[in-house]
């Protein structure tokens, strides 16, 4: 929140992808720094458009002067959404914990409804789009475990995230399965949404809630001597940075301090040699996207530095396009173009490398890829598995 | 300890970082360039600048002053920077024009010519005099770009504008890049009758692909086509930036972004790693030599206080000319401005003189007496230092 340091050289208005293909919204200089010198406590707020930012994060990023305008934006989304009458979409998402947790309980009713010609009309009444199609819930959903098993060298406290819990545990139960392959033990703790929808979609309050409840769960496994480990990178983000920043929530360093990257902490563990793990080929061509919030993390790219030691595994890295979606941004109606549009730019490049699948460590970039480009869309650790022949089954290989 | 210790971790993304980065990458090194934010190269007109003070640019670095560290960079340096340049620019798409030897005039977007020595493709035809008979396209509502300027200046100028429905560089630049927009554009340009034998735009002529969207009007209209910088944002800086980016990353190199270094852990003589401001754990960078291309007070690698003027990262001494009553002269514009002589000073091996470390190298404007705005030496004499500082910590075996 440094806005009187901004000297008004535009280079994040370069870098913001919304910017590039929506001319409504001004740019992140204009709507961060440039406007935050003219937001008045006193005054409704009537910049509607703070709300077309996705919050990616580039310009923070791109600044040269640290100025983070996105912080800025940030703030002031949460002002606008306090003040104004929010949509059934902005609504919804915020609430997308809960929404997830009723359309798993009611899987294949939800799903067949969400896919189903009546299913999209109300969704896209309600202010919600289908260009791709809209995840399918699953069944079932993460397995909590409250106290790690086993006698491994580490024990992990494992914080999933809403994506892998709601529509894809399968890959959650493979992350287990990989690290327990490494003598880690694992443990599920008790956990809720990270709070970044409810933030992305001006409700501040319900984010608050959800901080603190996981907070009071992580902050006991630290004690206990846990380190947390998280695979999704907005997840990540919003426990590291968001929690201690716009939240404001006590306690919340603790975490950030013991908290890695699910690759971070397996590349952490190959560099101090405390794990061997045996690579074995994986014969493909993939074109890595990653999120920007990864890029956000500063922890550089620490799947990118694993899947270097996969023998006949070809990678092209590619960090300057954002996927478009940002978690629901771009399942909202009015972003819609704006989503697409970017989404398709991201694969056109992903394209050029001329590689078979899409790989990206956050859920809804490879929702948006997968969909838009109709490639496979896999997690690193996806493919580190594959490597390591642990199967779909999770099956335990020979210990290594 | 970091997770992975490079070879070499250059602190700065601008034209001296990237060249020095590249170098080290191609030699098989592994090296990582961290940065607070993306460079001033961004804002720059894409122009490559060694020394405009006079015609012949190789005279005119001959002719600094004798503590200029230009001098440091041998003839043979100097041309093996300029062809590199050259060489992978073309490989990337796009192509730069100039001689070491002789300057160039591109048309700047208030009618003057400004000196510079190698021009991106896209400026290629600019014009070399003020006699040209040129034809200047303009868009409705496009910000700090009046054709008035340039007409007041070149008396066989006209203009014409067309409305985009965009007013901003990076929107016209997006639009340029699609296929229908363009079609559009040019069945116009068709119906205004251009008499002039040169056609020029605003710098907004797509962003991955203008060297080829140049091509097709110029085919279209069947005369050159060239761009006049604006002001940022400024698509052919962006273009710069991005091809030597995109080259230090097919070179095998690693650029952590928004990782502003805030100091270094040291250990007798070396410098051992670089460390960042975090939320959580403490987050370093460990590598066997770095090399300091953080710019200068802009760039955001010198900071001037009241009465001093420090270098945050290595603590390292910086040369300050004179009191603080003398940095600045009474003329807003001048280019004497002292303060421009601030910076680092190096040895012939591009290590900081009086600082006491055997690994640490610096290269591009945090070096003193370079005085950029005076000499007109600003990108050149980033690839020419960031190159040279490279070889320099080759040589040394680090």
């Amino acid at each position: 929140m440094k806005f009187e340091h901004c000297i008004r050289c535009t280079i994040c208005v370069e870098n913001c992808p919304v910017f590039r293909v929506n001319p409504s919204f001004p740019g992140p200089k204009q709507a961060g720094p440039d406007a935050e010198r003219f937001r008045s406590e006193k005054d409704k707020t009537v910049d509607h458009w703070v709300m077309l930012c996705s919050q990616c994060k580039r310009c923070d990023m791109a600044c040269p002067c640290g100025v983070e305008p996105a912080q800025i934006i940030l703030r002031a989304q949460q002002r606008y959404g306090s003040e104004h009458p929010r949509s059934a979409a902005h609504l919804l998402f915020a609430n997308n914990f809960y929404l997830s947790r009723l359309g798993s309980v009611t899987a294949p009713l939800a799903n067949r409804f969400a896919g189903a010609g009546i299913g999209k009309k109300i969704l896209r009444r309600a202010g919600i789009t289908t260009y791709i199609p809209f995840p399918e819930f699953s069944f079932k959903t993460m397995k909590k475990q409250t106290k790690a098993a086993g006698r491994g060298s580490r024990k992990v406290a494992f914080f999933y995230g809403c994506f892998i819990n709601f529509y894809r545990p399968d890959i959650g139960a493979r992350i287990i399965r990989l690290l327990e392959s490494l003598n880690i033990d694992v443990a599920v703790p008790p956990q809720w949404c990270c709070g970044l929808p409810a933030l992305g979609n001006g409700n501040l309050d319900l984010a608050r809630y959800f901080a603190r409840k996981n907070v009071a769960s992580l902050s006991d496994y630290v004690d206990a001597g846990y380190d947390i480990v998280y695979s999704c990178t907005s997840c990540g983000l919003c426990l590291l940075n968001d929690y201690q920043g716009i939240m404001e929530i006590p306690r919340a360093k603790k975490i950030a301090q013991n908290a890695y990257d699910l690759h971070e902490y397996i590349l952490r563990l190959i560099v101090e040699k405390d794990i061997r793990p045996a690579f074995g080929e994986v014969a493909r061509c993939v074109a890595y996207h990653i999120p920007c919030h990864l890029r956000a993390l500063k922890i550089g790219y620490p799947a990118a530095e694993l899947m270097k030691m996969i023998p006949a595994l070809e990678c092209h890295l590619l960090d300057d396009a954002c996927c478009g979606l940002s978690g629901s941004y771009g399942f909202k109606k009015t972003n819609e173009e704006t989503a697409v549009q970017l989404g398709r730019r991201a694969v056109s490049l992903i394209r050029k490398t001329g590689a078979g699948s899409v790989v990206s460590d956050c859920g809804s970039c490879r929702m948006q890829l997968g969909g838009l480009s109709g490639m496979d869309a896999l997690d690193p650790a996806e493919i580190i598995c594959e490597s390591l022949g642990i199967d779909v089954k999770g099956k335990k290989p020979a210990a290594r | 300890m970091s997770l992975i210790e490079y070879d070499a971790i250059v602190i700065g993304a601008g034209v001296a970082g990237l060249t020095a980065g590249t170098l080290l990458a191609e030699k098989g090194k592994k090296v990582a360039i961290v940065t607070a934010g993306e460079p001033t190269a961004c804002l720059s007109t894409g122009c490559i600048d060694f020394c405009s003070n006079m015609d012949n640019p190789e005279e005119a670095i001959a002719a600094l002053p004798a503590h200029h560290p230009f001098h440091l960079v041998t003839k043979t340096q100097i041309h093996e920077a300029f062809y590199d340049f050259k060489r992978r620019m073309a490989g990337a798409g796009l192509s730069y024009t100039g001689d070491t030897n002789r300057n160039r005039h591109v048309l700047s977007a208030i009618g003057t010519f400004k000196t510079t020595c190698l021009t991106p493709e896209t400026m290629q035809a600019s014009p070399q005099n003020e006699q040209e008979n040129i034809h200047i396209i303009t868009f409705s509502g496009l910000k700090d770009f009046y054709p008035g300027y340039i007409i007041s200046r070149l008396k066989n100028a006209s203009f014409s504008t067309y409305d985009a429905g965009i007013s901003t560089t990076m929107g016209l630049a997006s639009l340029f890049e699609d296929e229908n927009f363009l079609e559009t554009f040019l069945l116009w340009m068709e119906k205004q009758n251009i008499r002039e034998n040169k056609i020029a735009f605003p710098a907004v002529l797509g962003l991955e692909s203008a060297s080829a969207v140049k091509k097709t009007i110029e085919h279209r209209l069947e005369r050159p086509v060239f761009e006049i910088p604006t002001i940022p944002p400024s698509m052919p800086g962006r273009r710069l930036f991005n091809c030597l980016k995109d080259g230090f990353r097919r070179a095998g190199g690693v650029i952590y972004w928004d990782w502003q270094a805030t100091g270094a852990e040291k250990s007798g003589r070396l410098i051992e790693a670089v460390i960042t401001g975090s939320h959580g754990r403490p987050n370093s960078l460990n590598a066997k030599a770095f090399i300091l291309a953080a710019g200068s007070f802009v760039g955001g690698g010198l900071r001037a206080g009241h009465s001093n003027i420090v270098e945050n990262i290595f603590d390292l001494p910086v040369f300050t000319p004179g009191k603080r009553e003398e940095w600045f002269e009474q003329d807003y514009f001048s280019v004497n401005h002292r303060i421009g002589r601030a910076g680092i000073i190096v040895d012939e091996s591009f290590r900081p003189v009086e600082g006491p470390w055997d690994n640490l190298y610096a290269c591009g404007a945090i070096l003193a007496h370079v005085e950029a705005l005076k000499n007109g030496c600003g990108h050149g004499f980033a690839l020419a230092t960031g190159r040279a500082a490279a070889e320099s910590l080759l040589e040394a075996g680090r």
